[in-house]
């Protein structure tokens, strides 16, 4: 049976007062918060801080003992809850991927319920995963335990997106993921997120995620808002010590010209490193293996570029040599200034570069984490 | 002497008391597993019942039926019944409800009602459990088949007691031997079922 369409665009999201307690804890004290259509507001603080529970009120998994919550007006509690849920597209960090269904089945489930017909659950899902980089033909028939993490927390976000849901909660969606493959996928989210054109409410812990991704951020303390506002409001206008400890508005005196390349390095671990000689089949494998998205091709003595999983994954000669298909990225010595290689790889559109130490690669530096380190 | 038809029907007596003791387990095993995952109580006392029924040596329960309910086939049914129902319970039950609570905290994230929950998320997750407590139970079914011989359920039992009053080697065999053999063949045709209805995610 098909459910109501409950809204095709978010034009406001309001809580009102609202609380809850657990016996005689408060979960969410009082909280008032208005979101505008097409925000994409983050939610962060400690943890049991109140940010998740925040976030799964508005899809009713949690339900205020009082307080209102409206989506356009309309009060969630008088809405159906499964109706209101497959409006709404949800994110979790465990993924929740079911490991008895194909990856094309776990997308379309919730299509199949409303009784679409076969034909446009396949094409929707060939959509979904195009659109978050997974070349269709190649994922639609595997199994979760198939794919590595930052695949499968793609197929999260194609399967939270399959209704076209006007709004999105995403609760710590890149949380589980190592350092440098977090990156990439805020990276990759950043962009499609313009393309997307939705209302987002993103739970986080990563105070620098939360810079790169939000319009606003709401910083949440013991059960209750303390501020909410854009990052520049935040640092310069911190409400408490709790909030200046949270955005480290000491930081932002820090000058740039004075920081080096090796203040901000990502360091390398060894299980990026892949032989030039490698093929395209094998390297796959072994990054899905690995659960990475980029590797370093090295020729032995030192690194030739990057390839990233994504690209491999598209080529159609898959006996040829990684060697072959490496894009180059620039390379700095850690002593180097950050501003000046900075300015390198924003003149060339490069998103990473290779740091060297001794002319032996030992880390990777990513301007917009570096620059979000600075700004918070 | 035994005389092949004698083991073939034997056999075919033997085929029906156990596949109908199985097809009664399950259709009642089922719906009591189902009904304690929803109701902490109800599961409270379906398992108490069903450990308590297990906890009576097979031969013991094979015995008290009698002066309850007479002898023949449907006392044996009964019998049979009530050490066969907990496998299939149990594993049902922690089956459905030893689910990644990830898993079903999503399910109920996108909109799925309960029974969806239970059709597409817990019942597919249980199916491992659900046909390993059915193999167990039907090998206890298979054994005490044999047993329930003695209260006249007719089947293979019959062949091997009179075999052991006669020291009769010949018929305890060809009582035995089939009795094995149905025990194989139903192991590997639930496998194959259980094969179909489970795809390969895991290795």
């Amino acid at each position: 049976m098909p459910s109501k369409r409950l809204f095709d665009r978010i034009d406001s999201i309001q809580l009102r007062g609202v609380t809850k307690k657990y016996d005689d804890r408060f979960a969410i004290n009082d909280v008032s918060i208005d979101i505008e259509g097409g925000e994409l507001v983050i939610f962060i603080g400690p943890s049991g801080s109140g940010k998740t529970t925040t976030l799964r009120m508005i899809n009713r998994l949690i339900e205020p003992d009082s307080g209102t919550i409206l989506i356009n007006d309309q009060n969630v509690m008088e809405l159906e809850p499964v109706a209101l849920r497959r409006n709404i597209g949800y994110v979790i960090q465990s993924i929740g991927l079911f490991p008895h269904m194909t990856i094309a089945e776990n997308i379309g489930l919730v299509a199949k319920l409303e009784g679409w017909n076969e034909k446009k659950i396949k094409d929707r899902v060939k959509y979904l995963l195009d659109f978050v980089s997974l070349p269709s033909e190649m994922f639609m028939d595997r199994y979760p335990h198939q794919l590595s993490g930052g695949q499968q927390q793609r197929v999260g976000l194609a399967r939270a997106l399959l209704m076209d849901p006007p709004l999105l909660l995403m609760d710590e969606p890149f949380g589980a993921l190592d350092p440098i493959l977090r990156k990439q996928l805020q990276e990759e989210f950043y962009q499609i997120r313009e393309k997307l054109g939705k209302t987002i409410i993103f739970v986080t812990h990563d105070i620098e995620e939360a810079f790169k991704l939000g319009d606003r951020i709401a910083i949440m303390d013991d059960a209750k808002l303390v501020q909410i506002g854009t990052a520049e409001e935040l640092i310069f206008h911190p409400v408490n010590e709790m909030v200046a400890s949270i955005v480290d508005s000491g930081k932002k005196f820090k000058h740039l010209d004075t920081l080096k390349i090796k203040d901000l390095i990502s360091p390398l671990e060894c299980m990026y490193v892949h032989d030039g000689s490698l093929d395209i089949e094998s390297a796959i494998s072994s990054m899905i293996e690995k659960n990475i998205e980029i590797a370093v091709v090295s020729n032995g003595s030192g690194p030739l570029g990057i390839v990233k999983l994504i690209d491999l994954l598209r080529m159609e000669d898959k006996d040829s040599k990684i060697a072959d298909h490496v894009v180059e990225i620039p390379s700095f010595s850690r002593n180097e200034l950050l501003s000046s290689s900075l300015k390198i790889m924003q003149k060339n559109g490069h998103s990473m570069a290779f740091v060297m130490t001794d002319e032996k690669l030992s880390g990777f530096l990513f301007p917009n984490d570096a620059f979000s380190q600075v700004i918070g | 002497m035994v005389t092949l038809e004698s083991i073939l029907s034997h056999t075919a007596d033997h085929l029906v008391l156990v596949v109908m003791t199985l097809i009664i387990s399950i259709c009642i095993s089922m719906p009591l597993a189902f009904g304690s995952l929803y109701n902490k109580r109800f599961g409270y006392v379906v398992t108490k019942f069903a450990n308590l029924a297990q906890a009576v040596p097979s031969f013991a329960v094979v015995a008290l039926v009698v002066p309850l309910m007479g002898i023949g086939f449907y006392p044996a049914v009964v019998a049979i019944l009530l050490r066969a129902l907990l496998p299939i319970i149990k594993n049902t039950y922690i089956g459905l409800s030893t689910v990644d609570p990830s898993m079903l905290d999503y399910a109920d994230g996108i909109g799925l009602n309960e029974w969806q929950i239970l059709r597409y998320v817990r019942l597919p997750n249980a199916y491992p459990a659900i046909f390993a407590g059915i193999k167990f139970a039907f090998i206890l079914i298979n054994s005490i088949a044999i047993l329930t011989a003695y209260i006249g359920s007719g089947g293979l039992g019959e062949l091997i007691f009179q075999g052991l009053v006669a020291f009769n080697n010949e018929k305890i065999l060809a009582g035995a031997i089939p009795a094995i053999l149905i025990a194989i063949a139903f192991d590997i045709i639930f496998t194959r079922i259980e094969r179909k209805l489970t795809p390969h995610y895991r290795k």
